[in-house]
């Protein structure tokens, strides 16, 4: 039976949310296309596929010391070998930072077209038809995929994860692994600072909205001290250099969960809400009433943070 | 050094959208834009150039408006540029213009280093990078942050973002491509001068078939548009409407009496 295949994705041999997620997406697609999930794992052992095949019924995997660490090239070529030894109909892989820096050229490497960042699929008269977001989430397309074999990326949290439970088998796959053009040095942190801000009970951030530097002081971090809380920033205000890097929230900044959560000029990308959907409670403050921002706020205001956060503080005395 | 830099315009995300026919946006109500992370690439290969010499040589493909930002590329210094202009290009899905694009970059016999934006603002699938690479036989990096070129100007050090605040180091042979996170620096402004310098240099505009593109339209696709629509929350924030102070007076009260949080 033709396989829908996750890429498992780890790092310093943790497995990734997103793979867990994948194991539930696969199970979903392939009971809706008469087909078996599966999952590939590529690691220097076999310890990763065996934690794998707690979720997944039939695991393949690819055994390489030189697939310890997560590489394009490696990944590539494994994603390769394994669908030459197996009839995989897909391949789905996170669209993570990892993911996305291998996936298209996998799908190249199999003769697959690739529909990137989804967060949905449905069968529309028996083909795979997968919704993705567009124009900053404001619209969704939908694609389906052409060439018999497919590569999907999903976006994380697009499934609920797959609970560990069963006891599927694990089958070793021979690959031919090169030494890869781009190698690894070493990983490095970047946002070391004196603040934790995933520890606050409240965050107020800020982002593109707040236009320039001495504005998000003056309305940003002013609010965070009148409420006791920390200030936070989406990744334009830091890239701009208003705030330091420690203090962005998001997929490449903190992941946040506060008990109150004000966003401000925040459109709410996908990349920024990553990183603060757990919140308790979130207060969107937003100009554009088509911010996405709303869609995973409790409380919104349609207006210019410049006079609505004066207003807040004058209210709060 | 030889910089190509792939540039893509994008709707001004702030524009007002509508659909039309479930199948496009109205282009007639939308203000375009150069891709936000194409201009950090822009910035990137023009760093690189006044340190190591060189060109740097833009391309896009798109209608004709499309010139307008391969101009303000110009404007920030870049040297001249190719504009792939075929609607059967525009009318492919991501595969169809990466391979044109590298038939573009082929067309110039040899090239050091390419470099794109992380993803496009507008379709934000990040495949058209690597997929060009890999077309390419070229290494590459996505979500780079920094780049440092050896001594030897052969190989270069590249930060690569990833999750959590982490950036990878890694080691990359030249030739190779790099699509570019924002942040990595901070795109220049055109001057007036290099507007109007802009408006004299080179811009070639080719068609599919004189770059030898053959895989093109909606045949040489590997995916199929099927329809576009505006989603429906399952969510909404209740919207706390009145001016400013009548809104924040709710919410204060809201936040105290509701929600429990202050």
């Amino acid at each position: 039976m033709a396989r829908i295949l996750v890429v498992a994705e780890q790092r310093s041999g943790k497995l990734s949310d997103a793979t867990l997620e994948l194991c539930k997406a696969a199970k979903a697609i392939a009971s809706a296309m008469g087909a078996a999930p599966a999952a590939a794992v590529f690691y220097k052992d076999d310890s990763l596929a065996k934690e794998v095949a707690k979720y997944i019924p039939e695991v393949f995997s690819v055994v390489d010391a030189k697939l310890e660490a997560y590489n394009a090239d490696t990944y590539t070529e494994a994603v390769k070998a394994v669908v030459a030894a197996q009839d995989v109909k897909g391949v789905l892989i996170p669209h993570s930072y990892d993911g996305v820096d291998y996936a298209a050229k996998a799908a190249l490497a199999i003769g697959a077209g690739i529909v990137s960042n989804c967060n949905k699929f449905e069968m529309q008269g028996g083909t795979l038809v997968l919704n993705r977001n567009t124009y900053n989430g404001k619209i969704q397309e939908q694609r389906s995929i052409k060439t018999d074999k497919f590569v999907v990326t999903f976006e994380k949290g697009a499934f609920d994860k797959e609970a560990a439970g069963g006891a599927g088998s694990v089958t070793a796959v021979a690959a031919a692994i090169s030494a890869p053009r781009r190698t690894t040095k070493e990983i490095v942190a970047m946002m070391a600072g004196s603040v934790d801000i995933s520890q606050a009970k409240i965050i107020v951030a800020g982002g593109r909205g707040t236009k320039e530097k001495d504005k998000y002081n003056d309305i940003i971090v002013n609010l965070a001290k009148k409420l006791g809380g920390e200030y936070a920033a989406s990744r334009p205000v830091v890239d701009a250099g208003w705030t330091d890097a420690a203090r962005q929230v998001g997929q490449s900044g903190k992941t946040v969960a506060p008990v109150l959560y004000i966003a401000a000029g925040i459109s709410g990308a996908i990349q920024h809400v990553a990183g603060m959907k757990g919140s308790q409670c979130i207060v969107a403050i937003n100009k554009d009433p088509e911010a996405p921002v709303f869609n995973i706020a409790t409380y919104g205001i349609v207006g210019d943070l410049f006079e609505v956060i004066p207003a807040i503080m004058a209210e709060l005395g | 050094m030889k910089i190509v830099v792939l540039v893509k315009e994008v709707p001004d995300m702030e524009s007002k959208f509508k659909i039309v026919g479930d199948a496009k946006i109205d282009e007639s109500q939308i203000a375009f834009k150069m891709n936000a992370f194409d201009e950090y690439a822009v910035e990137a290969g023009l760093q690189l150039k006044e340190k190591f010499g060189g060109e740097v040589i833009i391309i896009s493909s798109g209608p004709e408006r499309v010139s307008k930002e391969i101009r303000q590329a110009f404007a920030m210094g870049a040297d001249w540029g190719i504009q792939v202009m075929d609607s059967q290009v525009d009318e492919g899905d991501n595969y169809v213009v990466s391979a044109a694009i590298k038939k573009a970059i082929d067309s110039l016999g040899g090239v050091d280093l390419v470099l794109s934006g992380v993803q496009a603002e507008d379709d934000q699938s990040a495949v058209t990078g690597v997929m060009i690479a890999d077309l390419m036989g070229l290494p590459h990096c996505t979500n780079v942050v920094k780049i440092e070129v050896g001594g030897d100007g052969k190989t270069m050090k590249v930060n690569r973002e990833l999750e959590g605040g982490f950036n990878e180091v890694a080691e990359i042979a030249m030739p190779a491509l790099l699509t570019i996170q924002s942040g990595i620096n901070q795109p220049r402004y055109p001057t007036l001068p290099g507007i109007m310098k802009a408006k004299k240099k080179r811009l070639d505009i080719k068609k599919a078939g004189e770059i030898g593109a053959a895989e093109l339209g909606e045949a040489g696709s590997k995916t199929k548009f099927v329809k576009m629509f505006f989603p429906v929350s399952e969510h909404k924030a209740e919207i706390l409407t009145g001016d400013a102070k009548t809104a924040a007076k709710t919410l204060v009260d809201k936040l105290k009496n509701e929600a429990k949080v202050l």
